[in-house]
């Protein structure tokens, strides 16, 4: 199997970084910061002709845990392509709170052409998934 | 085909690149073989073969091969580490799930690959196995999730047949402790390792990160890892292999 991830490059030493550069959490752009962008190239780019009118929108179940309610609203392109992840229901408060804008930029980004996948520790209530999964069974 | 489900109380997503009936025997596998680790790696639930070995239930020699490479890799990486990175806790039940996650997924990789799926991004929980391009010629790209900003990333990895993990504590609290003290590491925001397999990322990252300020020297020298590590002063101290997208 390629491995693109190699040592062999550059022997790494406590004093092998290339650069310390500050860190910019404000603002997003530069060479090293990326925003996960609501995946512009899924949505129709047309403003007529013959996708006009075929986007459309699917709801998932309603979830209840501990944390909230959950229930997510998928917009669907005229390519049958996700290109936005919405919550018609969100917890407002606790943990669940944190965990949910993640996952819906993971959703987001899982087809766009920038991002594939996030890493990052992530942890969630289920119910976001279990409604994600239903709006997408019933795409 | 992209599979979201929630495993071992994480989202797991599978993205093949691919379709028909051998994909989705596959991702069962992957899926069944999750569940597998959770039922009998979980130190939460009291009939599984980590809790019952606690308890004494279990010696040593009845232990399965797997639990005991589980074990071999957390006593590696508690030497590597000086003992920040600990599975023994005093006063705490053995809790191996710092390896854990990584040996499974990693090994959930290894499933996907011996059924000839050459092409996928396997996410658990925010630690990534990448196996072939998704596009000729480009890698997978990983965006690492900004450290105080959620639903944002801070940079872009570039993975084709690797592994990517970011230990943090923004989402869990501080649930990483230092196993030298006992008590919350300080000094660092967040750490990624891009390395050959998970055991290796993960680990490197959850070790470098319960060290605190001086895991960003530790995890740099490293062999076979690349890492990217924000600290608390928020600068990014980054390897010159990485592969930024």
């Amino acid at each position: 199997m390629k491995k693109t991830i190699v040592a062999a490059t550059v022997a790494l030493s406590a004093a092998g970084f290339l650069g310390v550069w500050l860190y910019e959490p404000g603002p997003l752009g530069s060479e090293t910061v990326a925003v996960a962008a609501p995946v512009p190239s899924a949505v129709s780019s047309s403003d007529g002709g013959a996708s006009e009118g075929a986007e459309r929108t699917v709801d998932g179940s309603v979830e209840s845990n501990r944390y909230g309610t959950v229930q997510v609203r998928l917009v669907i392109s005229a390519e049958d392509r996700i290109s936005e992840v919405r919550l018609l229901q969100r917890p407002t408060s606790g943990r669940g709170v944190a965990a949910i804008p993640i996952l819906q930029e993971e959703t987001l980004t899982a087809q766009s052409a920038d991002i594939d996948t996030v890493s990052g520790a992530t942890s969630t209530s289920e119910s976001y998934v279990k409604s994600l999964q239903a709006a997408l069974d019933a795409r | 085909m992209n599979h979201i489900e929630q495993v071992m109380g994480l989202p797991v997503s599978v993205d093949v690149r691919a379709g028909g009936d051998l994909v989705d025997h596959a991702i069962d596998g992957v899926f069944g073989w999750l569940r597998e680790v959770d039922a009998r790696f979980s130190p939460f639930k009291a009939g599984s073969e980590v809790c019952r070995y606690d308890r004494g239930e279990l010696a040593t020699s009845e232990l399965s091969a797997d639990l005991l490479e589980v074990l071999s890799l957390c006593d590696h990486y508690e030497r590597l580490s000086g003992g920040a990175f600990t599975a023994r806790l005093p006063g705490r039940r053995l809790d191996p799930n710092a390896v854990v996650k990584g040996w499974a997924v990693q090994r959930a990789a290894s499933l996907l690959l011996a059924e000839g799926l050459d092409v996928f991004c396997l996410n658990v929980g925010g630690d990534v196995v990448t196996a072939g391009e998704p596009e000729p010629g480009r890698a997978w790209r990983v965006g690492i999730r900004h450290p105080e900003r959620p639903g944002a990333v801070c940079a872009v990895v570039e993975s084709s047949g690797g592994a990517v993990a970011t230990s943090a504590e923004y989402e869990r609290g501080a649930h990483i402790l230092d196993g030298r003290t006992g008590r919350p590491p300080v000094g660092l925001l967040s750490v990624t390792v891009a390395a050959d397999d998970l055991v290796t990322a993960d680990s490197l990252a959850t070790a470098a990160f319960a060290m605190g300020t001086e895991g960003i020297a530790w995890v740099a020298s490293q062999p076979g890892c690349q890492v990217l590590v924000i600290d608390a002063e928020r600068q990014v101290h980054r390897s010159p292999g990485l592969r930024l997208a």
